[in-house]
């Protein structure tokens, strides 16, 4: 195992959570959570390593009850063996990372991981409560294990998206949905920027409520997928703006489409940034840093962009918040990932403090590698 | 608070935007809760960010507990200044900055009310999803602070899920930012976090809100039921039906006595022991058959009584009663106490008959309407303040009924927030390391605690407050506010600033202005 060119000199891997809160109380020096290892080049480089952790030992469902729609697990459970559980009962949750089915639900968490269903939301919008293991070895927890709950602080959201830096996130409460009676996507190409631009401004001002909108380029291919009520789904198919010749795939096609846009996007880089702007914005950005490649999350207005050199980020940064989703490693050392202004960094780094004040979760991969 | 601080406060506001008069001050002494009271030494009523951040810094500067206010609707006791101190009355911020149609957000002041973001969007086909039950009078900085649900929140989620990107004024004076439209965390969730805070770790001066297309098509039924078994048994057979309804309410015999006796009148079947308002929402596609599909899982269950809306105007009535059922209860008895609890919603049915019996056992009547969709549970006790031994019973009873509960998986809030009220509850779901570690994230925020201390956290010193028997109707405390706000001696143009529905009156819902009310002696 080795991250960012270090190989921790040992890996524990618990088989509880109690197992888990022992050797962290035991441990002195830094400590490297890790799941199933999808996305461990996301962040700041890794500065030391005496000791990872390993997940995927934490691995029950320790309470599924598909009438209240909730599913409490333990951080290793992969996202395909949720899906699996959730389907039986014909629940699911609208998640998809390009990290894939093999990533842990606690690494989807940790990383807040994405994919094409952000239009419908991210996993922190499911995320009603989590147990945590603190670098002393203490667990805690935050949020509960109902719906609808604001008893004490939203701390799950702060986990969310914290790289395994303020604790180790040992079980996860979620919330879930009736799976779709139906989804479909269309897909469209178009000759050029423009065309496709005014494609994804007719979605917008329309009543479709697609859960996932990509314009993929430089291909100006838009995709969309409807997940509702199969009537509704029909609707939305046939009022799709007239633009184009749209191509539509169901079943067993639909998920391999889906596939081959998540494989497309792993085969992105070595460099690529996550442009955050406004839904009106993508054109425009998408237009002004020319990127080789890119896939933009259109009705949000995030573009996920490859550049051939680092040399816009810094322009990029001057007018949108961007984010390093893939870089090597040398280049993730002189510029930060997140490129955070002083007030946040200042609150992140009082946050960080505050957990670990000794610096020894994760040394280096979030705020405190943000400045050197 | 010391002569100096208030001059120094006048020196930053206009002399109306100070008040450290003892009569207008009553009007502040608690908010939605008047359980519990307790009367700043001063009240603040900023008009910009910057005056909101010099009065922090003023607060600091002399060691002044200081918190901020909304409409003062919150039910938790979240703006209650127990310690005395500045009260930062957020309400003449109520401006709608901008709406950006094409983007579907809002960018508001914290002191403008929930229902104004939905009519100013209304033209454009949006609105804004999460709908207390007091969205006519509660600000949208208050549903911030308290991370605000509402019975929408079934299928649309809470507050935390609508709120973009906020500005706000950290407990030192700090004017920060955080957050952005497209609602995508960059580093940690700080936004996330400080989203139901309630007012613990920052003051928030300015919201982007996500705004939503308006549904092409609505659905609302109410079902009757002769028992209370059916009636959940048909919550969860709807769940398990794989719908998701946008709003699906439970409202008792007692709820409905109350409403059918009020200008809430709804029509509601007056012999049901229990009924369930139920709306489906989306394309109109399919939604038809959606509705069928409850209307039969309800008479599987054996409702004796469905009705359809059939137009708006008669989705408008059922949800009159449901939406008035607070105010209506000053019907049943002089004074009530909202409480909020969250249960499994599979674990309905028993709760609902224990906290029969407990009624029963205290000899408090007990109301419930409540979000059956989510196990929100808001049982409504129902007393008269003139008789001491019944303030000292709800204490009890509300203990019992948090107990209860959590018992049961749940949790002691679902909406309301933990305020004042149930800080000593929190043990009931939380360890010491639970509470450490959030004490820890607190101090981060709000290092010396002077930004709405004494909230949240469980206090081991006897509560003091707890028990006066000098409860304040809550048509007094209107009558108090209208006085202040309309320029009785308080602020003078408050009345012009206020927006035209709001100078109109509410025309239905809880707030604190209209509960039938006022028998009670002082």
């Amino acid at each position: 195992l080795t991250i960012d060119g270090i190989s921790p000199s040992k890996v524990v891997r618990p088989e509880s959570i109690e197992e888990l809160a022992r050797a962290l109380s035991r441990e002195t020096g830094a400590i490297v959570p890790i799941g199933a290892g999808t996305q461990t080049s996301f962040g700041n480089p890794l500065r030391r390593a005496d000791c990872a952790v390993d997940l995927t030992g934490l691995s029950r469902i320790t309470e599924y009850v598909p009438a209240d729609l909730t599913i409490h697990v333990e951080a290793g459970v992969t996202l395909e063996r949720l899906e699996h559980t959730l389907l039986e009962n014909n629940q699911f949750l609208p998640l998809d990372p390009w990290n894939g089915p093999a990533a842990t639900v606690g690494g989807i968490a940790a990383a807040n991981a994405q994919g094409p269903f952000r239009a419908a939301g991210t996993i922190r919008d499911w995320i009603i409560g989590m147990k945590v293991v603190e670098v002393d070895g203490r667990i805690s927890k935050a949020g509960g294990r109902v719906v609808k709950n604001v008893t004490g602080y939203d701390l799950q959201k702060l986990y969310t998206g914290s790289l395994g830096t303020l604790a180790v996130i040992a079980e996860i409460s979620l919330k879930l949905r009736a799976k779709f009676g139906r989804t479909a996507t269309v897909v469209a190409r178009f000759s050029d920027n423009e065309a496709a631009a005014e494609c994804v401004a007719a979605i917008r001002k329309s009543p479709l409520q697609p859960v996932s909108c990509e314009w993929i380029g430089p291909e100006n291919e838009v995709w969309l997928r409807f997940g509702e009520d199969s009537r509704a789904v029909d609707w939305q198919l046939k009022n799709v703006p007239a633009v184009a010749d749209w191509v539509v795939s169901e079943g067993s096609d639909e998920a391999a489409a889906w596939e081959r846009l998540r494989n497309r996007y792993n085969a992105f880089g070595p460099l690529v940034m996550r442009v955050v702007g406004l839904p009106t914005a993508v054109r425009e950005i998408v237009e002004e840093y020319r990127p080789a490649a890119w896939i933009a999350h259109a009705l949000n207005g995030i573009v996920l962009m490859q550049l051939s050199s680092p040399e816009n980020i810094r322009s990029i940064r001057g007018k949108y918040r961007a984010v390093i989703e893939k870089a090597p490693v040398e280049l993730r050392r002189e510029i930060p990932t997140f490129g955070l202004n002083n007030s946040e960094y200042e609150l992140m780094k009082q946050m960080k403090d505050a957990f670990d004040p000794e610096g020894r979760l994760n040394p280096g991969r979030h705020v405190d590698g943000e400045r050197s | 608070v010391k002569k100096e601080v208030i001059s120094k406060l006048r020196q930053i506001l206009a002399a109306p935007c100070v008040v450290d008069d003892e009569t207008e001050l009553l009007v502040y002494e608690c908010d939605g809760l008047p359980l519990f009271k307790n009367k700043p030494d001063v009240v603040v009523f900023p008009r910009t960010v910057d005056e909101v951040a010099q009065v922090v810094r003023i607060a600091n500067e002399y060691r002044v507990p200081f918190l901020p206010r909304g409409a003062g609707t919150g039910l938790s006791g979240g703006a209650l200044a127990i310690e005395g101190g500045i009260v930062i009355e957020l309400q003449r911020m109520n401006r709608i900055l901008s709406i950006d149609v094409e983007n579907r957000i809002a960018v508001v002041q914290p002191g403008v009310v929930n229902l104004h973001i939905s009519q100013a969007a209304a033209p454009h086909g949006l609105y804004y999803a999460p709908d207390p039950s007091s969205q006519m009078s509660c600000s949208i900085g208050g549903n911030v602070a308290e991370n605000s649900g509402g019975p929408h929140c079934l299928k649309y989620g809470m507050t935390t899920n609508h709120i973009l990107a906020i500005e706000a004024v950290t407990a030192k004076g700090e004017i920060i930012r955080l957050g952005n439209p497209a609602g995508e965390p960059i580093g940690m969730d700080l936004l996330g976090v400080i989203v139901g805070s309630e007012g613990t770790f920052a003051i928030v001066t300015e919201i982007t809100v996500r705004l939503l297309p308006k549904p092409q098509a609505v659905k609302t039924l109410l079902a009757a039921f002769h028992s209370v078994e059916e009636c959940s048994q048909t919550v969860s057979d709807v769940i398990a039906a794989g719908i998701v309804p946008s709003a699906l309410e439970f409202v008792d015999a007692k709820t409905i006595e109350a409403v059918e006796a009020s200008v809430y009148k709804a029509g509601y079947p007056q012999d049901a022991v229990a009924a369930l308002l139920i709306e489906v929402d989306g394309f109109r596609d399919g939604l038809e058959e959606t509705s069928n599909a409850i209307v039969e899982i309800c008479r599987r269950n054996r409702s004796y009584d469905i009705r359809v809306a059939k137009d708006d105007e008669e989705r408008a009535k059922l949800w009159l009663g449901r939406k008035g059922a607070f105010g209506a209860m000053g019907r049943l008895a002089p004074d009530m106490i909202t409480m909020d609890a969250v249960i499994p919603r599979t674990r309905l049915p028993e709760v609902l008959v224990a906290i029969d019996r407990m009624s029963e056992r205290y000899g408090l009547d007990v109301a419930n309407v409540f979000h059956a969709g989510d196990g929100n549970l808001h049982p409504l006790i129902l007393f008269d303040s003139r008789y001491p031994d019944q303030v000292d019973k709800i204490f009890g009873m509300s203990e019992e009924i948090m107990k209860l509960c959590v018992d049961v998986g749940g949790s002691l809030s679902g909406e309301h927030g933990i305020g004042y009220e149930k800080k000593d509850f929190m043990g009931l779901v939380f360890t010491e390391a639970d509470l450490d570690t959030m004490m820890r994230v607190k101090r981060v925020f709000n290092p010396d605690g002077l930004l709405n201390p004494s909230k949240i956290f469980p206090s081991r010193r006897a509560c003091t407050e707890v028990g006066k028997h000098t409860t304040t109707s809550t048509a007094e405390i209107g009558k108090r506010v209208e006085e202040v706000l309309l320029g009785v001696g308080g602020p003078a143009d408050a009345q012009s600033r206020r927006p035209q529905a709001y100078r109109q009156g509410p025309a239905g819902g809880p707030d604190a202005q209209e509960k039938p009310h006022g028998k009670a002696p002082r």
